[in-house]
């Protein structure tokens, strides 16, 4: 605390201008900041206020001085020194109730700090890939399908010939599927599944089947010799190409969102007739062409169509009265679209930094 | 195209013009063609195909000419398997000259990926490509004793074909031989000693058709796949070897002149009969869900050369309800009426299909297995523990041998045709790829993990195998952490009955420790899973781990409750401490105590073992603490008095257990 005598003569000589004095409002904001930094105890706050605030202090020392100036610059100036005040007012307040309070409780015990973080439990997560199917099953269950599973260990009946895929056929090679026995192999697809439920069970049949698929593709970011997929199954009296339409669109707007647009593409499979291929309006670059989706805009998701009637002549359904539609999707695939993964082996890895990210 | 089957993968600018990439199904071998993605094109915009030109002259055998001759007299061809070739045809064309083909031609080939050679060579590659059909050229001169024979390949013969692979033939492959010896594997690849060369002045063009799993096997045995032999496999139209026969004379007259010799031999067994399809209209909107009248129909299959038989009233039924058609040759995928309905949607257009969802309304049902999955995992998830996903493919080492589920026929199942030997073998147990997944994550600073897997593991079985869903799990936590996650589990799935706690031993003291490690039973004797310290393995700190069959919690899982009415009256707990011999187990000391068989006890939990000062060497204290309720009334404390002494006095009798003097 300085000289106060000293200022206010000071005052009295030396401010008869107007310029003198702002010059001077603003050197006693510049001092009171470097002071308030040495306050480290209510006393000292107490000081502050009576230096600035006080009846005899630098505030209402300035006021005085108000009549002397020249009348058309009063206004102005009172107004600067009223500002001032209400600044160091509030500043003061702050102080007395900072070191106030914790002079009365640091008398008492320690502070309790509720800003320290809490200890948080380990929680985990599922796999990225059981939620895509939990998600998929969940919109599926809402249209009535019931989920089965099938083995993966197949026979050459289930996973070929019970799907019209002929013993010349090229995916039965050794290329395509990975082999156990003459005729024992592991699954490459999930089709296998409604061979065997239309087998045990006769129509209406509403089904999806998860699980897990082989075949022998060298792992790279976008192969993988084991992967997931999602079969769908739905036969009865008088369904149609178009139900099979609806049904997905209903699957694509849930799952990927209600602005997303649906294509069909004809194409070909064995076990279905008419085949079809089923792309999504890229999500990425809303259809305007991106690396993702080759810049055609659209993103192929999985493959469906009618069931096939020799496939219904395997299980002995009468393929006049009753049609149906199958659909198949990669987990996968589906799943590195949605969150923009881009590469296959990140699920297999299991790095936690990883999965903890979903 | 693409919205009618044949995906556009690329289009690339070339000079002036563009070459297209089309991806073609295999049922369409017909597009493996210009004419054919013409053809396609043509039905989807309505329009007509312009076909090549393929008039040319031949000499006149009439004239003098030492040129006008009867091919037939130039070289004689036998089919000695009909079923295998049931097409074969013959032209030769004279006194040509070998150079390099037309500019145009080597860019159009070039732009597909095919090397120009010669003009002869290049034309055969140029007609294939245009019209889907395979074609070779011979060297005439070159043919020994002037004779084509198309005979099965005998014992001890071989060729070497034009692209200098030797291969060994056997009796099953089919070869185009001459009086001597096999010139080529039948629609795979010519030989070498009798291919088009510079010298070459006449040669004999082959056109022909060979069955299709022929060629494949040949060229599977063989190891020889060539643009031929694709096509030979998907099946070429049984009508298109006149045409492209004729186009490649047609262009090989103009690009190398010579004179083409009269006519053509041409064997075939049996005729070619076109196929015949009904199509019901009613089932036609039926399967597609649409309500589209015959015109609309019978016009897309005119576009696509269906011939429609029933224009006019047959006079039988109403003719607006069917369309009989006659299938073009080229399209051997159709023969049925619902590849007929294929064939109208896909030139209707697939997106002009209604999205309808007229399905009926049903409830689906949540299997208990589902149930009980979902339970299991959402109770590890709440523990901490992050759902993981392994390979079901492992290796061979020893870790993965071991035979951790008890297994009858204790065979591994091994892959015929793996990629690596690192996967080779369906697992046997999961918890090798835990660990895994655990060292990885060690690798990139996270040490502590509490990780899980719910997948299969596969035991051999008497044709397919044994498919056993495990639930598996590795954590830094000690073993009684884990086992109580696993006691809360079998709680949580409101499983009550008494699981067993046997000491491990045997081959799995290879992954568990065996004193830490324990086999859990049922009371019924099932064999749950093993639970334990993992051994020493690449982790600094050995981790906790458990297996359990997943299929056997799911059976024994109760997922129904009832309401009980808690007790109104309060309980009375008493702890006790007794001193006992090391040798006791817990299991054992509970056995004891509900054997005393008092009223009342409703819980018997164990708090605390302690070995030390005041404790005799060889022996330990366990404390424990005894709940008292009875369900109509308070009770007294000399009753419990009673009951307590009547249990310390069975445990002091059977295991001299001494109360423990505070």
């Amino acid at each position: 605390m300085s000289n106060h005598e000293g200022t206010c003569l000071h005052f009295l000589y030396a401010f008869l201008d107007t310029h003198r004095m702002l010059e001077k409002l603003e050197e006693v904001k510049r001092n009171i900041q470097s002071e308030i930094n040495s306050i480290t105890a209510l006393k000292d706050a107490e000081q502050l206020k009576i230096k600035y605030l006080g009846r005899k202090g630098i505030i209402h020392d300035f006021m005085k001085l108000i009549p002397s100036l020249p009348a058309e610059q009063r206004a102005a100036i009172g107004q600067r020194i009223n500002s001032l005040k209400t600044e160091v007012t509030n500043i003061v307040e702050e102080l007395l109730k900072k070191f106030s309070v914790e002079a009365i409780s640091k008398a008492k015990h320690e502070i309790f700090d509720i800003t320290l973080p809490g200890k948080r439990p380990l929680v985990g997560k599922k796999h990225l890939i059981t939620q895509t199917i939990d998600d998929i099953k969940e919109v599926f269950a809402r249209l009535g399908f019931d989920v089965v599973y099938g083995p993966e260990v197949e026979s050459e009946y289930y996973n070929f010939e019970a799907l019209n895929i002929p013993a010349d056929h090229p995916s039965r090679t050794d290329f395509d599927t990975f082999y156990i026995k003459n005729d024992i192999l592991l699954r490459s697809q999930t089709s296998t599944v409604q061979i065997r439920v239309m087998e045990k069970q006769k129509p209406p049949i509403r089904i999806i089947a998860p699980g897990r698929v082989y075949r022998p593709d060298t792992v790279d970011a976008r192969h993988s010799f084991m992967f997931h997929q999602v079969e769908g199954l739905l036969v009865d009296e008088g369904v149609s190409f178009a139900d099979l339409r609806g049904v997905l669109n209903q699957f694509i707007k849930t799952y990927f969102g209600q602005d997303v647009q649906m294509r069909f593409r004809p194409s070909f499979f064995p076990f279905t007739e008419p085949s079809a291929e089923v792309d999504i309006s890229c999500s990425l670059c809303k259809g305007k062409g991106c690396s993702v989706c080759s810049y055609s805009g659209w993103v192929e998701i999985l493959g469906a169509g009618m069931v096939d009637p020799n496939v219904f002549k395997a299980v002995h359904y009468d393929a006049e009265k009753y049609t149906g539609f199958a659909f198949g999707m990669g987990v996968e695939r589906i799943t590195m679209l949605k969150y923009g993964i881009n590469d296959i082996r990140l699920f297999y890895e299991n790095d936690i930094r990883f999965l903890s990210q979903f | 195209m693409t919205n009618a089957g044949l995906v556009v993968a690329d289009i690339q600018p070339v000079e002036d013009d563009f070459c297209i990439d089309v991806e073609v199904t295999s049922n369409r071998p017909d597009c493996l063609g210009v004419i054919g993605i013409a053809r396609e094109v043509a039905a989807v915009v309505g329009a007509s195909v312009q076909f090549p030109e393929t008039n040319y002259i031949s000499a006149d055998p009439r004239s003098e000419s030492r040129t006008g001759i009867e091919v037939s007299k130039l070289i004689s061809v036998a089919v000695d398997e009909p079923i295998l070739c049931p097409h074969y045809t013959a032209r030769v064309v004279r006194h040509i000259t070998v150079k390099p083909s037309p500019e145009w031609m080597q860019k159009r080939l070039k732009c597909i990926g095919l090397r120009p050679v010669n003009n002869i060579v290049d034309i055969t590659n140029y007609v294939m490509m245009e019209t889907g059909q395979p074609l070779h050229a011979f060297d005439l001169d070159k043919l020994s004793d002037q004779k084509i024979i198309v005979r099965s390949a005998k014992s001890g013969e071989e060729i070497v074909t034009i692209n200098g692979a030797r291969r060994a033939l056997f009796h099953d492959m089919l070869v185009i031989a001459d009086g001597k010896r096999p010139v080529a594997i039948a629609g795979i690849m010519g030989g070498r000693e009798t291919e088009v060369s510079e010298s070459t002045r006449n040669i004999l063009l082959e056109c022909a058709q060979f069955e299709p799993r022929q060629v494949r096997r040949t060229s599977k045995a063989t190891g020889i796949a060539s643009d031929s032999s694709y096509r030979f496999e998907r099946g070429v139209d049984p009508e298109g070897v006149e045409l492209a026969s004729k186009r490649a004379v047609k262009l090989i007259k103009d690009f190398a002149e010579g004179e083409v010799a009269h006519g053509v031999i041409d064997i075939r067994s049996g005729k070619y009969e076109k196929k015949r399809i009904t199509l019901r209209i009613e089932r036609l909107n039926k399967v597609l869900g649409l309500e589209i009248k015959r015109t609309i129909a019978s016009d897309i299959l005119k576009r696509l050369q269906f011939n429609i038989l029933n224009e006019v009233e047959t006079g039988l039924k109403p003719v607006s309800t069917f369309i009989d058609v006659e299938v073009p040759s080229y399209r051997g995928d159709v023969y049925r009426e619902i590849d007929l309905i294929e064939e109208i949607a896909r030139i209707y257009g697939y997106n002009n299909i209604p999205t309808k969802t007229s399905i009926s309304v049903r409830g689906s049902v949540k299997s208990k297995y589902e149930i009980v999955e979902d339970s299991v995992r959402q109770f590890l998830i709440g523990m901490g523990f992050y759902e993981v996903k392994t390979y079901s493919i492992v290796d061979t080492s020893p870790l993965q041998s071991l035979n951790l589920w008890p297994d009858p026929n204790k065979g591994s199942i091994d892959i015929k045709n793996p990629l690596r030997q690192e996967e080779s073998r369906l697992r046997t147990h999961l918890l090798p790829s835990l660990l895994n997944a655990k060292t990885h994550n060690m690798h990139y600073g996270i040490n502590q993990v509490k990780i899980f897997e719910i997948a299969k593991v596969y035991l051999a079985g008497e044709n397919l195998p044994q498919e056993r869903t495990c639930i598996s799990a590795v954590a830094d936590i000690d073993f009684y952490d884990l086992k109580g996650i696993v006691e809360a589990m079998l709680s949580y799935l409101g499983i009550t009955r008494e699981c067993e706690w046997q000491v491990c031993g045997g081959e799995v003291s290879k992954l568990f420790q065996q004193e830490k490690s324990a086999k859990i039973y049922f009371d019924d004797g099932k064999f749950l899973g093993l639970l334990g310290k993992a051994m020493d393995l690449e982790c600094k700190i050995s981790p906790c781990m458990m297996e359990l069959n997943m299929d056997l919690l799911a059976e024994k899982s109760d997922l129904t409750r009832k309401f009980q009415a808690p007790s109104q009256y309060p309980p009375v707990f008493r702890d006790l401490a007794i001193i006992v011999n090391e040798a006791y187990t817990w299991s054992e000391i509970l056995r004891w105590i509900k054997s005393a068989n008092v009223n009342y006890l409703k819980e018997i939990n164990f708090f605390d073992v302690y070995r030390g000062k005041q404790i005799p060497s060889g022996k330990k204290s366990i404390a424990f603490n005894l709940c008292f309720q009875a369900p109509d009334r308070t009770l007294r404390n000399d009753e419990v008095d009673v009951a307590q002494q009547a249990i310390l006095d069975t445990l002091h009798k059977i295991i001299g257990a001494e109360l423990r003097k505070q």
